[in-house]
């Protein structure tokens, strides 16, 4: 016997879809497009830096899709995660490579205590953060996320808050895999949407990652003036 | 002079389950957290097995066979009977269940999951003769299809069970 894949269940289930027309995915993008430019904005001012906005992309995704735009399940990344409640409910990652999160860190502490006063040694292992290296990323990813949702929140006319942020140092799959759970315990697909960011051309490249719950994007659609198009 | 065939690597995504009886094969689940990666080798066949399990139950298996563990794992069971595995014979071992990030309330995810993973077995008369389940760290886990080995790696460790 030959090794094998098995795809398909013995007893066929229907896949449940979302129903977002393209002209109302199209009003969607153009509206996470924005805020995710705020979100660009944010963390170049944080870090005293030109941030580049790549175009984002808003795609309906399965599981293994949303992982594949983390850079795969084994990926190891510096991710901040931060639930997004009220209105609009769902989850947002600002995920980095390590040493672009150290990269991130060095920057952030810099400006905040002068060159010449860098608590932080050079990384032997690029996966060993200090305590202040991370909660400088977090407090990264904190404001990024953040101006994304006040943006989104100015759209939807409603508020739209974060939940405290929490950063961890992992594989990609293994961070998106409460996420996923989360949204698809009755669902098969859930919408994406995700940017990246470069500094400089290079030194910091880093992926916004947007799931909204599938239960509430009736608000967000409805909201948008994108239900019914 | 012969060829040499390289060896085989065969992934199970979320919500997948692969199976094979090459001996140079592995299975492999990549970067696990709250899922569970079960893996049945049977001794006599050398069929092995490899499901990674997303959530304890749920409505239907829509996108994957084992998508849940409830409705899952008598596909996967089957399965590996299909090909040979003998269910009386078969070695299990589990990783992953585990709980990095606070979402929600309640009681995290993978802790549901490794619950519904030793409840479904013991109602099946099976159980698991090892297992790396809960913490918070990340897993990858690969099953060597030729000898049964069940290798579980995260960032800092790499554990033979």
């Amino acid at each position: 016997m030959r090794g094998s894949r098995n795809h398909s269940p013995r007893k066929r289930h229907p896949v449940t879809t979302l129903a977002l027309s393209d002209a109302g995915e199209t009003i969607v993008a153009t509206t996470f497009s924005r805020a995710m430019k705020r979100a660009g904005e944010a963390l170049g001012s944080m870090s005293g830096q030109a941030i580049e906005v790549r175009t984002p992309m808003l795609r309906r995704c399965s599981a293994a899709d949303v992982v594949a735009m983390a850079g795969g399940a084994e990926a190891v990344v510096a991710a901040v995660y931060v639930g997004v409640k009220g209105s609009l409910q769902g989850h947002a990652l600002l995920l980095l490579s390590p040493t672009d999160a150290h990269r991130l860190a060095q920057i952030l502490l810099t400006g905040l205590l002068g060159p010449g006063e860098l608590p932080v040694a050079a990384p032997t292992d690029p996966l060993i953060f200090d305590e202040l290296e991370l909660s400088a990323v977090q407090e990264a990813g904190n404001v990024t996320i953040s101006a994304f949702l006040n943006e989104l929140g100015m759209h939807l006319h409603q508020p739209v808050q974060p939940t405290p942020p929490q950063v961890v140092i992992e594989m990609a799959g293994a961070i998106l895999d409460g996420v996923l759970m989360d949204l698809m315990s009755t669902v098969d697909q859930v919408l994406a949407a995700r940017t990246t960011f470069t500094e400089g051309g290079r030194e910091i490249d880093g992926t916004l990652l947007v799931l909204p719950r599938p239960d509430s994007l009736p608000v967000l659609l409805d909201a948008l003036g994108a239900i019914g198009i | 002079m012969t060829a040499t065939a390289a060896p085989t690597v065969l992934v199970a995504s979320i919500g997948e389950m692969v199976f094979s009886s090459s001996p140079d094969s592995s299975l492999v689940a990549y970067g696990l957290g709250s899922c569970v990666a079960l893996a049945a080798w049977d001794p006599s066949s050398r069929v092995g097995g490899l499901a990674h399990f997303m959530l304890p139950s749920g409505p239907s298996n829509g996108s994957g066979p084992v998508k849940f563990i409830d409705g899952g794992l008598d596909n996967f069971l089957k399965a590996l009977e299909a090909r040979g595995a003998a269910p009386n014979r078969i070695i299990l071992k589990a990783a992953g269940a585990a709980s990095m990030l606070a979402i929600g309330g309640g009681l995290a995810i993978g802790t549901r999951n490794a619950e519904m993973m030793q409840t479904g077995l013991a109602e099946r008369g099976l159980r698991l003769t090892a297992g790396a389940l809960g913490g918070t760290a990340g897993r990858t886990v690969q099953l060597e299809v030729g000898d049964g080995r069940f290798i579980v790696k995260s960032l800092s460790t790499i554990t033979e069970l």
